[in-house]
């Protein structure tokens, strides 16, 4: 039942009453803000609060969460003060209750991020960070740990209908070419101004890489900074004409009007891609027109530093937990931002400073137990003692390390238990092969009582500690904590983080399984309007939307919902859903389109009606600010759009090159031809043995050309042991070769026409005769023994195996071996 | 007395190869002769159909046999040769079981012992059983029972290790028999050869079952993934196994991997109820409840399919897979591995993937011209229209290839 509660300009009434909405709160559905313990804010900086006591709980909690973090001078605290006298004076230090209530007008507690408080940090208004982001994200933390107390539930989702906007017709890059980039903006601008820190080669190397002299790379880069449809509004043309971003020609103004030409000249060679007018589809949206899904129900209550890596640029990755000092870590080497929140180090690292990493000694001790969390995704399976997060000092010293090795996690840590590098390391199982190129959130646990332990993606995956709990007095606060590698850059961990957060409790299995399910990354709803289709006003089909990575978007959770609950659609077929972008059906991906679902409100849940478990992943393409969405239908209510299939594949053969008209038989045909032609049993004991030994080294395949010496070899062993037995073999040879005796010395037995009785039988049986493809008779037969009147052949077989002295059966197994062996067998 | 008169000389060619080979006569041995010029009467056609179809060289008596029906002057037809020459036990015990043996293994060894996979083809072969079964019969090839062999096990392959030591005929020797008699599976759970125990071992063992998907479309589709890589198709049915951003990079899904995986998982989710025991020994049959292979590293993608039951659905009938020319007169969806075997085994890329298969196995190539294609798709046309027949399409082949 969808929670519908009126509040102020937006209506706040329960589904089922009575009363056209516009509006609608979600409450705890993925968004909201649950946490209810205190963050640990032990190191803030000590104020010199005296003056009356906090009135309340909730004025407590708002000096525990707030005040204590904001009063400094070099905080809020420097002019809305009572000295100062800067309203609203919420970091007044003379009395607590007076700030209290003046924090109340810029602290909205149902929904800390949009209080004027993180807004106004959040724009740059004396934010105390080089990112205002960060500092709003660190407002937001303390509010919510503020909100934690008073509001004592969760931050609700208002689901606000979107303007309705046709999917308009766009420039996509996928009309455009590199060629055109290269030639107008590249060429042009980007290496002659861009150059001096935009490539991975200068010595002040700044990412993203759109001046690299590898155009594709810097195509890549430059995509998301330049807006085909408006390049006035690029991100290119923006950070010189608003942000004076090293300009050239001393004049901000023409540096980028001069941008802006080249992005439009090379707009111009892009041709809008129209919609299809044929199809039946929702309205358009772009991620920024979606309402917030994410950003609370982690369990945060025992958090000590958190990195959620939004800054997207710069060389600092943001602690934004909230807890001082905050450990801002600063990314060197090869790194890349990732979209849709976090950094990918390729080859560097983010090392925060001996002085900031304190925090985690010293808190950490103070509770004897930690918790190390993180999003990451593993570039690959194949990377061995690669740090992942790292306490430590070097290679042989530290206070706790999470590391991959191939497809284990490990988890070293320094107790009285273990030695100062932590060893031994407790790993993941490695059949188990739970590490994988995927996003993974990984947890790892210590405490003195259960030791160490490792879950992967919510779920315990390593077996009892086998090293007893220990006390941590010998953790060092000189060490530095680091990401993606070793401090002494001796590990490098290639992969993407998404989020990493230190807590200094263990995580309970829940706790665990509750931050898992949060997931990471920037979601948003979608409403897609479709009441012009159905005619059921404020009808949509709801996603969870999120940039899934620098390429493509993850839309999830698809609903069909009526923010108005007066509206009770029933029955409304709907077939085949798929994802547009930029005017057009995205060209892969498209998970639903096989959906047939009826609507009805009947199924409505907390989101309305779920249509679909599975999720969708698109690819990106110009950008979250500029891409723009809508869906389409194959059929939905009465309007249907007639799809086309995609024609058979039709190969169109080619001519291979002439083949080989003959072969050589193969193993097993050798062996059965020489059985065959000798009349031996190939189950005879000596000849199986003989080929089982030899069959793995004879001809496999048939082609002449794969022919070797080393076959020729084995046939000829294979051939001797046939010709062995069958002259071994008294009633065999005496059936084979009828009339030869050999009994007979060498001399008599081959004298003259003897020779034929061994001869004929031989040639005959093994190359047949009459077979024009065979060697001619009468060359095989003086190759072997013929001799003739005139002596021509004196250098045939017999003559000189009977010269070197041979026995009779030794030369009628030689000559027998010399058919049986010979391509008159071999060839096929 | 024989006739010599017919013997012919080779020419100059071949009188310098006999020469280089004299060296070899100093250790008995006459090497191969890799060139034969030489024009082909009946009687070198008849030869080399045994050649080919037999692995071994005619006797003399079945030489002159099959030479007067090769001789289009004297009674007989060519074809009637190949049967002839098919009749040589050989045809079964070598060129048949090395035809099958690179099918039952991820290697594609030929050097694998005899199993029931490869017994099962060539007893089909043997007795005509319409090939197109080959993916979906309640059928196994065992030895007969007058050969005291160890029985048929679903925990082991001694019967046929024997069967293959003791070098029995499978000519005469082979009994066709109901799988679901010997193996313990359903008759409605046994689809032909995919479900023997050795296709099993190698292809339903660890992973996730969709090896016996891919080898079953490699052997006999004779086509790889790559060869039916459509990223056009809904990804909705590839299993969350199968990473969306493999590396932090969700191109190399949207590229590559999308296109094998959203027509292979719904069609590898037949075998949903498969896996091989590797204690056991033996195929595993879980009806209704899906392996947990099919749930392996659900994490990484949680928005992926998550495998309800066996039923598969044939994606490749839309797109550029129709190319495969699947058959109309089936519904393209089903559950369990015998109707995907159906399915698979009435395409026309599993009948012409056999015929091709023949014809590299007889004529020692692929078919490579415009007239070996033609005879492919004659061939082709026959062995569908005629009953699925594999001894008919060895014997085409060989006549084809017989040389002229």
């Amino acid at each position: 039942m969808t929670d519908l509660i009126e509040s102020g300009r937006k209506g706040v009434i329960r589904a089922g009453l009575a009363g056209a909405l516009c509006i609608a709160l979600l409450g705890g559905c993925g968004g909201g803000a649950q946490t209810t313990d205190n963050p640990v804010t032990g190191v803030t900086p000590p104020s010199s609060y005296s003056g009356p006591p906090p009135a309340t709980d909730d004025v407590q909690s708002f000096k525990l969460n707030v005040w204590d973090n904001i009063q400094a001078s070099n905080r809020c605290g420097g002019c809305h003060n009572d000295s100062t006298s800067q309203t609203p004076m919420f970091a007044r230090h003379d009395d607590i209750n007076l700030a209290y209530e003046a924090a109340n007008t810029v602290a909205n507690l149902s929904q800390p991020s949009d209080s004027r408080l993180v807004s106004k940090v959040g724009t740059g208004h004396n934010c105390w960070l080089s990112d205002s982001q960060a500092c709003a994200d660190i407002m937001t933390t303390w509010i919510e740990g503020w909100a934690g107390d008073a509001a004592g539930g969760g931050r609700q989702i208002v689901l606000e209908p979107p303007v309705a906007s046709a999917p308009g017709s766009s420039k996509s890059y996928a009309n455009a070419t590199e060629a055109n980039f290269a030639a107008l903006v590249h060429g042009p601008l980007l290496t002659t101004y861009c150059a001096g820190c935009h490539t991975s080669q200068s010595p002040n190397s700044q990412q993203p890489y759109f001046a690299e002299d590898d155009v594709s790379v810097a195509y890549d880069a430059a995509k998301p900074r330049m807006a085909l449809d408006s390049p006035v509004d690029s991100r290119f043309v923006v950070r010189l004409g608003s942000e004076f971003h090293n300009c050239w020609d001393d004049s901000c103004s023409a540096s980028a009007a001069e941008m802006q030409a080249a992005i439009q000249a090379f707009a111009d060679t892009v041709p809008l891609t129209e919609i299809n007018p044929l199809l039946v589809n929702s309205n358009a949206l772009r991620i920024v027109d979606g309402v917030v899904a994410s950003g609370g129900n982690r369990y945060e209550g025992a958090q000590i530093a958190l990195w959620e890596f939004k800054t997207g640029q710069g060389a600092t990755a943001f602690d934004t937990s909230g807890v001082e000092p905050a450990i801002n870590l600063t990314l060197s080497g090869n790194y890349e931002w990732f979209g849709g929140w976090g950094v990918t180090i390729n080859d560097g690292k983010a090392q925060g400073t001996t002085s900031a990493s304190k925090k985690l000694h010293d808190l950490i001790r103070g509770t004897g137990e930690y918790t190390i969390e993180a999003w990451v995704v593993p570039a690959n399976v194949s990377q061995e003692m690669a740090r992942i997060v790292s306490y430590s000092a070097g290679d042989d010293a530290r206070n706790f390390t999470l590391q991959q090795t191939l497809y284990d996690y490990n988890f070293l840590h320094r107790s009285t238990e273990t030695s100062l590098n932590g060893d031994p390391a407790l790993s993941t199982p490695s059949a188990a092969e739970v590490l994988q190129a995927a996003l993974q959130h990984v947890v790892a646990t210590y405490s003195p009582v259960d030791g160490r332990r490792i879950y992967v993606n919510g779920e315990l995956v390593t077996q009892a500690d086998p090293v007893a709990g220990g006390s941590l007095v010998d953790w060092q606060d000189t060490f530095a904590f680091v990401l993606g590698n070793e401090v002494s850059s001796s590990g490098l961990w290639q992969g993407t983080f998404r989020l990493v957060a230190m807590h200094n409790r263990v995580l309970t299995p829940e706790q665990i399984l509750q931050n898992f399910d949060v997931g990471v990354g920037e979601k948003f709803y979608l409403l897609f309007g479709i009441e012009d289709i159905i005619n059921v006003p404020t009808a949509y089909i709801l996603f969870e939307v999120a940039q899934f990575d620098s390429y493509g978007y993850l839309f999830t959770q698809p609903h069909f919902i009526t923010l108005d609950s007066t509206q009770q659609p029933d029955g409304i077929p709907l077939q085949g859903l798929r994802i547009g972008i930029n005017g057009a059906e995205a060209p892969v991906g498209q998970s639903y389109a096989n959906m047939d679902q009826t609507l009805s409100y009947s199924q409505f849940g907390e989101l309305g009606q779920p249509l679909a478990e599975i999720g969708a992943v698109v690819p990106l393409e110009k950008g979250p600010q500029d891409d723009e969405f809508f869906l389409t239908f194959d059929l939905l209510g009465q309007q249907t759009y007639a799809r086309t299939d995609n024609p058979p594949l039709v190969i169109t053969p080619t001519d291979l090159p002439p083949a080989s008209r003959f072969g050589v038989r193969t193993f097993d045909e050798i062996n059965a031809t020489m059985a065959a032609v000798t009349t031996v049993d190939p189950a005879q004991t000596d000849v199986d043995l003989t080929y089982q030994s030899l069959r793995q080294s004879l001809p496999t395949i048939e082609s002449p050309e794969a022919f070797l010496a080393s076959h020729q070899v084995a046939i000829a062993q294979l051939a001797i042991e046939y010709c062995n037995v069958l002259i071994e073999d008294p009633a065999m040879a005496a059936a084979y070769f009828p009339g030869f005796d050999f009994n007979q010395a060498a001399a008599a037995a081959f004298a003259g026409a003897n020779r034929d009785l061994i001869l004929e039988p031989l040639i005959d049986r093994m190359m047949g005769f009459g077979i024009q493809t065979q060697p001619d008779y009468a060359d095989v037969r003086n190759e072997l023994g013929y001799v003739t009147s005139d002596g021509t052949r004196p250098d045939n077989l017999i003559d000189r195996l009977l010269s070197s002295g041979a026995a009779t059966r030794s030369i009628s197994k030689g000559v027998c071996a010399a058919v049986l062996g010979s391509a008159v067998t071999l060839v096929q | 007395m024989k006739d010599r008169t017919r013997k012919g000389s080779l020419g100059a060619g071949h009188r310098t190869f006999v020469a280089g080979l004299t060296q070899l006569f100093a250790v008995g041995i006459l090497s191969a002769a890799l060139a034969l010029p030489a024009t082909a009467g009946p009687r070198e056609q008849a030869k080399r159909i045994h050649d080919r179809l037999a692995g071994v060289p005619p006797s003399a008596s079945v030489l002159d046999t099959m030479e007067a029906e090769v001789d289009p002057f004297r009674a007989g037809t060519a074809l009637d040769a190949a049967f002839t020459a098919m009749e040589n036990p050989n045809f079964y015990n070598v060129t048949l079981k090395n035809f099958a043996a690179p099918w039952t293994n991820r290697e594609r060894s030929v050097f694998v012992p005899l199993n029931d996979y490869i017994a099962t083809v060539v007893g089909m072969i043997r007795d005509d059983v319409p090939f197109n079964t080959l993916l979906s019969a309640d059928l196994v090839y065992v030895g007969n029972g007058s050969l005291g062999l160890p029985p048929y096990s679903s925990s082991n392959n001694n019967h046929y290790a024997e069967m293959e030591q003791r070098q029995i005929d499978m000519m005469s020797e082979l009994s066709p028999t109901a799988q679901s008699a010997v193996s313990g599976l359903p008759s409605n759970a046994t689809a032909g050869v995919m479900t023997t125990r050795a296709a099993a071992e190698a292809f339903f063992v660890a992973g996730t079952n969709r090896a016996m998907f891919r080898f079953t479309l490699l052997n006999h589709m004779c086509n790889d993934l790559e060869q039916v890589h459509d990223v056009n198709l809904p990804p909705d049915r590839i299993r969350q196994d199968v990473a969306r951003s493999p590396g932090g990079d969700s191109r190399l899904f949207l590229n590559n991997c999308i296109g094998c995986h959203n027509g292979m998982d719904p069609l590898a989710q037949a075998f949903a109820y498969y896996n091989f025991n590797v204690d056991t020994g033996s195929i595993e049959y879980t009806p209704g409840q899906v392996q947990p292979k099919y749930f392996n590293n659900e994490d990484n993608f949680p928005f992926g399919f998550r495998t309800p039951d066996d039923r598969w659905d044939n994606y490749w009938r839309a797109g550029q897979n129709q190319f495969l020319g699947w058959d109309n007169s089936l519904p393209g969806s089903g559950s369990g591995a015998k109707s995907l075997g159906d399915e698979l085994g009435n395409s026309a890329a599993f009948a012409s993937c056999q015929v091709r298969k023949v014809f590299q196995a007889v004529c020692l190539r692929p078919p490579q011209d415009a007239a070996d294609r033609t005879q492919v798709d004659q061939m082709v046309m026959s062995f569908t229209s005629s009953g699925y027949l594999m001894k008919q399409v060895f014997a085409e082949t060989a006549v084809y290839c017989m040389g002229d």
